[in-house]
């Protein structure tokens, strides 16, 4: 989106009548135009006046205590939270799992003919689509379909072989993370670890984790957890080998849920 | 530096002690930028006399949010624990140069509110409950006047009665532009473009005080 499209819903995005979808895809651009955030601000403080002007209801007795107990618990915690690591380690499960079904095979470069390997490419792409699903699907709470996202990683000229999937969860309410999983890559000891990055359009790299070692298929996953950084606008994933080569390269979707 | 630290310690000190002290009184008075950051600092921290200042500060008008956008006292109040437990888990996120404290405690306590509705409803726009009735442009005389309200109440006075309407029938009653064009028979542009100029116009009136 451009500034021009963007600012034609800031008025929308500040009373809150987006789709999530439309929301997601302003707050993309909101991430790095520092002009349409200032507006974006503006106009957000000045459609919050309005709950500020609601002639004040008497608060219910004990809420204040109830307020403080609920703070005070999540904060005595460690910060990542025994349910969302409970979580991180139900994706790890599922992502071992998946990585066992053999989806990524068909990826591996064994076709010959492009049509075929074209063929091969969507199939696999509708397997990481069901089985990122069935990711989503053991967790230990609800993901909202808005804040998860996929992506598909393709293999880049230097390696011409393999690919992977990758699932974002992107929240305003529980710890960002993101999943990667490949296939098909050369098993070589030597090119391991495989690093994965994320960046966003401003150039900004974090770092996605790191796959140890591959398996016999040439697959392996990663996966990290981020406590104060919002995935949001990090779109594009890197998986680099030991060596530094760039080997696989994707985009993850945020405009759409999973 | 640690005499450096030792210089000015009441300057210092978080502005919740403050209050606590009755320095600063409980809910009123301005916040400064640094002010605000502190504050939520403290409730990164989980420190009880943040999160109390935060919730003298802040508590009732977003529980008088919920109770008008959920339309009951039950769900008004998980509102409320859940806006303060969301703002904890965003807290590192928060940046005063950016935005104020008020507006982002609010505009948290609304985006819970009408996601609430969506899961409820099942449909993509919320349904609000709500509201037949306008926030009032000037009504002196409540027993415990926030702050914020005064200087809400007095901001909307900048309003039209047409403009004050249209943000109502968008804030609180959930309708997008494009349904209000439809509703009204007017063109799409036209009610966007009266949708950011009512905006404007209470920005404007926001920025002729100090903050809130």
């Amino acid at each position: 989106m451009n500034c021009v499209a963007v600012r034609d819903q800031l008025p929308e995005l500040a009373v809150g009548v987006l789709s999530p979808r439309e929301q997601v895809a302003l707050e993309r651009h909101l991430e790095w135009c520092a002009g349409c955030r200032k507006e974006a601000a503006e106009l957000g403080q000045a459609a919050a006046t309005f709950a500020f002007a609601l002639a004040p209801a008497p608060l219910p007795a004990g809420l204040e205590d109830r307020v403080v107990a609920d703070v005070g618990r999540a904060a005595a915690r460690p910060r990542t939270g025994r349910r969302t690591r409970t979580a991180i380690a139900a994706v790890i499960a599922a992502a071992i799992a998946i990585a066992s079904l053999g989806w990524g095979a068909v990826m591996a470069g064994r076709a010959q003919r492009f049509a075929e390997r074209a063929a091969q490419a969507e199939q696999a792409k509708s397997q990481a689509l069901d089985q990122f699903q069935r990711v989503l699907d053991t967790l230990p709470f609800q993901a909202r379909a808005d804040e998860t996202h996929l992506g598909q990683l393709a293999p880049t000229p230097a390696i011409q072989r393999g690919g992977g999937a990758v699932l974002q969860l992107v929240s305003p309410t529980r710890l960002d993370f993101v999943v990667v999983i490949v296939n098909g890559l050369p098993s070589d000891p030597s090119l391991a670890p495989y690093r994965v990055t994320l960046k966003d359009a401003r150039g900004r790299v974090l770092q996605g984790g790191t796959i140890a070692k591959l398996d016999a298929d040439g697959g392996g996953q990663a996966f990290r957890q981020f406590r104060n950084t919002d995935l949001t606008g990090f779109t594009t994933v890197l998986v680099r080998d030991a060596s530094g080569r760039l080997v696989l390269k994707g985009t993850v979707d945020q405009t759409t849920g999973a | 530096m640690e005499q450096q630290g030792s210089q000015a310690p009441t300057e210092r000190m978080p502005v919740y002690r403050k209050e606590k002290a009755g320095v600063n009184g409980r809910t009123e008075g301005p916040l400064l930028a640094r002010e605000e950051q502190q504050l939520v600092e403290g409730l990164l921290a989980g420190n009880e006399d943040a999160v109390r200042a935060l919730y003298a500060r802040f508590a009732r008008p977003i529980f008088t949010l919920g109770l008008r956008l959920l339309g009951s006292s039950e769900a008004a109040e998980e509102l409320t624990q859940d806006v303060f437990l969301t703002a904890w888990r965003k807290a590192a996120r928060f940046d005063a140069t950016r935005g104020r404290l008020s507006t982002w405690l609010m505009t948290i306590a609304h985006n819970l509110a009408v996601d609430r509705l969506r899961r409820e409803t099942g449909v993509t726009r919320p349904t609000l409950v709500l509201v037949d009735e306008v926030p009032e442009v000037a009504s002196a005389g409540d027993e415990d006047p926030l702050l914020e309200r005064d200087a809400a109440v007095r901001a909307l006075q900048a309003l039209s009665d047409a403009e004050r309407t249209l943000l109502v029938r968008a804030y609180f009653g959930g309708l997008t532009a494009r349904e209000i064009a439809q509703a009204d028979g007017i063109p799409l542009g036209t009610v966007k473009t009266r949708l950011r100029t009512a905006l404007i116009k209470v920005r404007r009136a926001n920025q002729d005080k100090d903050r809130l």
